[in-house]
């Protein structure tokens, strides 16, 4: 990219995407319904008890689980914990500031645990009913901050519970004690595997999986969560949808990403 | 454990504890050899620049197990300071919470703000700031999974020099960071966590080996004069070593 393209782009950010896609491509190249390439290695971190490190284009994505063990609370003597956090550090881009978690830290790791919440049930996590249940810290940070962090980092947290074993565990009665064995161990109970997808409406046209340069210039983003049957579980669009002919905008991001479902769905660990 | 609610993320239970094991037989124990290496051996280096694209350098290094990212914003306006000629070089380092056998809660502690003063220290010298009034070059350094603090101080202390010759800054000279330490009357170069812990005393040597200077020592420990000395020596000479795989690094990383 020569310079003056650069400084047009900095300058005049919605101009720039305008021209582009008046000419039916993206600045990165890609159709307007085109996704960028997700790739997955899992348990490459040794301190965590599963990991996973997820790239979606250039947007990167580390995850890892720590399991822990606590007394479970008294009004749900027989469920476990399961806490999802996402870090935005400063790390990732020059948007971010050291500090306590951002705002929009704050509502992605609020979405993902509504979201995680239907894919492991927490009385799999008991060990001894009103004694102990495990906990499991899923903890995602994000290296590349380069769009669609939410789904990413889904992708992430979820292929970091596949990843992950319970060693067997044996609370004693009369020490109070759990001890857990260094042989046995069993992978987590995992009820179904969701995948998000997101969109982004840019001047009444419908971008998929948008990036960091064009998620400030969205009029409306879509993200629509879909696990393995193809059955919904989560749709939220912050936005006006846009009329175009026969189909809405919600209804065409479903069909879209029901059919991405079926495609990525071997390629995820 | 005093323990804060914080609203800002989904919290856990008020105390959780790691598992604890049966016992394990394979313990490792002072007086045995060193496993996987001989002592004058560090961990190989893996270092990729340019890898966070939204920075203006960035690098990653991988030392075995462990695993950092680096990524250097700017030379930028300084924000909320008073005027200075010179520019100022501002080191963050933050854990992953799964990078540690135990768990680290996202807070703060005073281990992250140690390791960014001795990596700030390493680096400060060789970067020329007088050449950069009013800005603020800013330094944020992720450790993905830790094997050894002393570890991390060197592969951080390489990864920042690494990114920040790859956001085209004027150095001096590459900063390289080899760590030893004392381990009953042996010298062991690069200790993991487990052979830091049985270690005397641990030296961290951060050196710019093409101008033939030190900027910066850091020891710790009981150790015998002799000893730090006979360390600083073997930690210069890998540090040599290093500076080649980083310009190399440097080197390929530019030509693409």
């Amino acid at each position: 990219m020569g310079d003056s393209a650069k400084i047009f782009q900095r300058l005049h950010p919605r101009a720039y995407l305008e021209r582009f896609v008046a000419e039916d491509v993206r600045p990165d190249g890609r159709p307007f319904d085109a996704w960028r390439d997700v790739s997955v290695n899992v348990g490459s971190i040794s301190t965590a008890n599963g990991s996973a490190l997820v790239r979606l284009g250039e947007t990167t994505i580390v995850c890892g689980v720590k399991i822990e063990i606590a007394e479970p609370e008294l009004d749900a003597p027989e469920e476990g914990f399961l806490v999802p956090n996402i870090d935005l550090p400063a790390l990732c881009s020059p948007k971010f500031k050291p500090g306590p978690p951002s705002d929009e830290a704050q509502v992605l790791s609020d979405r993902l645990n509504e979201v995680l919440a239907s894919t492991i049930s927490l009385s799999s996590l008991v060990i001894h009913p009103s004694k102990a249940v495990w906990v499991l810290y899923v903890d995602a940070t994000c290296i590349n901050y380069d769009g669609n962090v939410f789904d990413a980092a889904l992708i992430a947290m979820m292929a970091a519970l596949r990843n992950t074993t319970l060693p067997k565990a044996t609370y004693n009665v009369e020490t109070g004690l759990t001890t857990c064995s260094r042989t046995a161990a069993s992978p987590l109970q995992i009820l179904k595997t969701p995948i998000s997808f997101s969109f982004g409406v840019f001047d009444a046209t419908l971008l998929a999986d948008p990036t960091a340069f064009e998620e400030p210039l969205l009029d409306t983003t879509v993200s629509v969560v879909v696990d393995e049957n193809n059955n919904l579980v989560s749709v939220v669009q912050s936005g006006p949808g846009v009329d175009s002919g026969a189909e809405d905008t919600l209804s065409t991001c479903i069909s879209a990403a029901k059919s991405r479902r079926v495609l990525l769905g071997g390629q995820i660990p | 454990m005093a323990f804060a609610l914080d609203r800002r993320r989904i919290n856990g239970p008020e105390d959780s504890f790691p598992p604890s094991f049966d016992l394990d037989a394979s313990q490792w124990k002072l007086g045995d050899p060193r496993k996987d290496r001989s002592p004058a051996d560090i961990r190989s280096i893996f270092l990729q620049p340019g890898l966070i694209s939204q920075a203006n350098g960035s690098a990653y290094i991988e030392t075995a197990k462990t695993k950092i990212a680096c990524a250097v914003y700017g030379p930028r306006q300084s924000k909320n300071t008073t005027y200075s000629e010179m520019g100022r070089l501002n080191v963050e380092v933050k854990f992953t919470p799964f990078s540690c056998v135990r768990r680290r809660a996202p807070m703060r502690d005073a281990e992250d703000r140690s390791i960014a003063v001795a990596i700030h220290q390493a680096l400060v010298s060789s970067v020329r700031l007088e050449l950069l009034p009013k800005s603020t070059i800013d330094i944020f350094i992720t450790i993905i999974e830790s094997d050894g603090l002393e570890g991390c101080v060197a592969s951080g202390s390489v990864a920042a020099s690494t990114a920040l010759a790859d956001a085209g800054i004027e150095l001096l000279g590459l900063v390289t960071s080899c760590a030893a330490s004392v381990v009953g009357k042996e010298i062991w170069l690069d200790p993991t966590e487990e052979e830091a812990r049985l270690a005397k005393g641990t030296v961290v040597v951060a050196c710019m080996p093409a101008l033939q200077k030190i900027t910066s020592i850091w020891q710790a420990g009981e150790t015998k004069v002799a000893e730090a000395l006979a360390c600083m020596d073997a930690c210069q000479e890998k540090c040599t070593e290093i500076h080649s795989v980083v310009a190399q690094a440097l080197l390929e990383s530019a030509k693409i």
